[in-house]
């Protein structure tokens, strides 16, 4: 298993932080951007990478995310050219916990044990397989103990109890949790179902260590706020780094950094909260 | 979940955790209904005398002449909503009702699922929304019409090449949003697990009665079953009832398009590889890095790159084997239906009678061939029209 996401959380935790993972797909909107964009989260100090590998079809995802995908994928920007990215980034920052969003297809079309060690050689802590529920994960779970890397699980409020279990046996790394039903984007969260992710925040809580992070149209400090106040150990936003980019002209701009600075703020101000993990 | 729903090394269920329950909630409410009695008497009674069964299986002796065969078509043409899709439709309702939800969403190429889906949202009271590419919307603008007439919304997909596979994503969009009062209605036997299993049992009564017509009129088994394959539940649904019957060949009939050399065909089980789609492990034409490429056919209903596992796992074990038939030979296929028995067929079915002349003018003495004449061609004339302007 990967140390990094282990060991951050615990510096996290000692320090009183909440983790901000920010997405970004890889190669969007094209090499040099896409190098500058996660190089600006490193330099605001995000407290982990989550790096998205453009699929064809990627049925978990909102608009905005998809149209990056495609325009990744139109651009002629390879999984070779993305893992090569990775090993750049890895230069950049040797201690980073680095993850990486994929769909199954995009696995299986490299090979389960190629992806993997392609993964490890650019220097990935973590997979998570977003179509690929726990129930199947002995088909990747060999390839991962050897290439010591951390598989990442969804959990949504709607998982029942018995599949819970499942989840949590395999899960490391950290668990996502998708903080609202649907596909990712920025709609408008509703307070009160939030609210009500406490109780399954709780539930995790009381069977596993492993660290739960919240993704799913998290935008905005406030909503950042709300999911620390349940209990999450940290936050993951996606649309919303997208979103901006392209709304600025260059990936670089003040507008992404001041985001990831708000963010990364809104983390280390968790400490008010916390009373809620134990 | 109480069953894995493998076809060998295809099938499964490969969908974000969000839609597990979903599935879950599915493959139990199916595993009660179709035991249940009263749900499989209500199933029955609607497609007697809502749908039309049993279809009728004809004898085409015009055609059987000019090709030089012994041609059978089972006349799913004639069901009510003018395909087979209307079978699955009208079992996947029920099931939807008996899970209580109060809404139904459906993906449609051709737009004969959503036609078959706004019906029996009309008949049975369930909200029907429909996710059509805009491309199909364009060349199938009757069936679009008829859905709406019937009360179903339809949305036009704008995403990717804008065609059936592109309407999937976007009905799993809705339904991993939706899933508490929704029903994702699947018109084909792929999908996650238990969709592929749930529309072959559906969709089985094809072969069923097309078995017990061909046994009464000849007294023995045809020596072809021939079906053409989009996602591949009307063929798997009239291959069923011959599984067993080792002397019967089944030939799936897949979109050739413009060509299988051209990179513009829909020909997956001849010429895609092992790839994970839409919740399923199947055969799926992709890049060398497994992204998903554009199917094409004259056929919106075939025009699909990827296919049932089981279909998948039939030609594996050699039980059933694939050939193709490309856009010119489908729209010769309409054309010769259509003035040698006075049927027109639609331009999906034509894809399996264009395969049975090749049969035909290659066979020594002439086959056998029971076709499964999946819909009829009202919907295609203006697509047929813009291909051939002489008649
Ligand atoms: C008449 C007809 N036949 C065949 C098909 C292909 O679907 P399947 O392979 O599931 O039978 C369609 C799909 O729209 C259709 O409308």
């Amino acid at each position: 298993m990967s140390r990094r996401y282990e060991e951050r959380f615990k510096q996290l935790g000692k320090l009183g932080k909440k983790a901000f993972i920010p997405f970004t797909l890889l190669g969007w909107p094209n090499r040099e951007e896409s190098l500058k964009m996660i190089k600006e989260m490193i330099e605001c100090e995000a407290s982990a990478l989550e790096l998205g590998i453009a699929f064809s079809d990627p049925v978990a995802d909102g608009p905005v995310i998809q149209k990056a995908a495609y325009e990744t994928i139109a651009s002629g920007f390879s999984v070779h050219d993305a893992f090569e990215l990775i090993t750049e980034v890895r230069k950049l920052d040797g201690s980073i916990p680095i993850g990486i969003l994929v769909y199954f297809n995009t696995v299986l079309a490299k090979g389960i044990g190629s992806f993997f060690s392609l993964a490890k050689e650019s220097g990935v802590d973590g997979i998570l397989i977003a179509d690929l529920p726990a129930e199947n994960a002995q088909e990747v779970l060999p390839a991962a103990e050897t290439n010591g890397i951390d598989l990442i699980f969804l959990v949504s409020p709607v998982t029942t109890p018995n599949r819970l279990d499942i989840i949590l046996s395999r899960a490391s790394g950290f668990l996502y949790l998708v903080s609202r039903l649907g596909v990712t984007g920025t709609m408008e969260r509703s307070t009160a179902k939030d609210l009500e992710l406490r109780a399954l925040v709780d539930k995790i809580r009381k069977r596993s260590r492993v660290p739960v992070c919240a993704g799913f149209g998290i935008s905005s400090q406030a909503d950042a706020e709300r999911m620390f106040e349940i209990g999450v150990d940290g936050v993951i936003t996606g649309s919303r780094v997208i979103q901006l980019a392209q709304s600025s002209s260059s990936c670089s701009s003040g507008v992404l950094k001041q985001y990831f600075k708000e963010m990364v703020g809104a983390s280390a101000r968790s400490n008010r909260y916390e009373h809620c993990d134990s | 979940m109480l069953t894995q729903g493998k076809f060998g090394a295809y099938g499964g269920i490969y969908v974000p955790e969000t839609l597990m329950p979903a599935l879950e909630e599915l493959e139990s409410a199916f595993l009660r209904s179709s035991k249940d009695p009263n749900f499989l008497r209500e199933f029955r009674d609607l497609l007697e005398n809502y749908a039309g069964r049993p279809t009728p299986l004809y004898h085409a002796k015009n055609l059987s002449k000019a090709w030089g065969g012994k041609i059978f078509l089972k006349r799913e043409d004639l069901l009510h909503g003018g395909a087979h899709k209307t079978n699955n439709a009208l079992g996947q309702g029920l099931l939807a009702k008996a899970m209580g939800k109060t809404r139904i969403i459906a993906e449609t190429g051709a737009g004969q699922h959503g036609v078959a889906c706004a019906m029996t949202g009309a008949l049975l009271g369930l909200k029907t929304e429909i996710y059509m590419g805009e491309v199909d919307i364009a060349r199938q603008q009757p069936n679009v019409y008829r859905m709406k007439l019937m009360g179903a919304q339809v949305h036009p997909v704008t995403t990717g090449s804008r065609t059936l596979k592109d309407a999937i994503n976007e009905a799993l969009r809705d339904w991993i949003t939706n899933l508490q009062d929704t029903h994702y209605l699947l018109g084909t036997a792929a999908g996650p697990h238990p969709f592929p299993t749930l529309v072959k049992f559906f969709q089985q009564v094809i072969g069923d009665e097309a078995r017990e017509q061909i046994m009464a009129l000849r007294g023995s088994l045809p020596e072809y079953v021939v079906a053409c394959v989009g996602g591949g539940s009307n063929a798997i649904g009239i291959f069923s009832a011959f599984l067993n019957d080792q002397s019967v060949q089944l030939i799936g009939v897949e979109p050739g398009g413009h060509g299988l050399n051209s990179g513009k065909h829909g020909a997956v089980l001849s010429k895609g590889t092992p790839g994970c789609l839409h919740g399923m492990k199947s055969r799926v034409l992709q890049t060398m890095d497994g992204q998903i490429e554009e199917a094409h056919s004259i056929a919106a209903g075939l025009d699909y790159p990827s296919v049932g596992p089981e279909h998948a796992y039939l030609q594996e074990i050699g039980r059933a084997k694939y050939e193709s038939a490309d856009d010119q030979e489908a729209l010769a296929a309409f054309q010769e239906l259509s003035c040698s028995e006075g049927i027109i067929p639609a331009l999906e079915s034509a894809h399996a009678l264009a395969f049975v002349k090749r049969l035909c003018a290659g066979a020594s003495s002439s086959p056998n061939v029971l076709i499964n004449l999946s819909g009829r061609g009202d919907k295609d004339l203006a697509e047929v029209m813009k291909h051939v302007q002489t008649l």
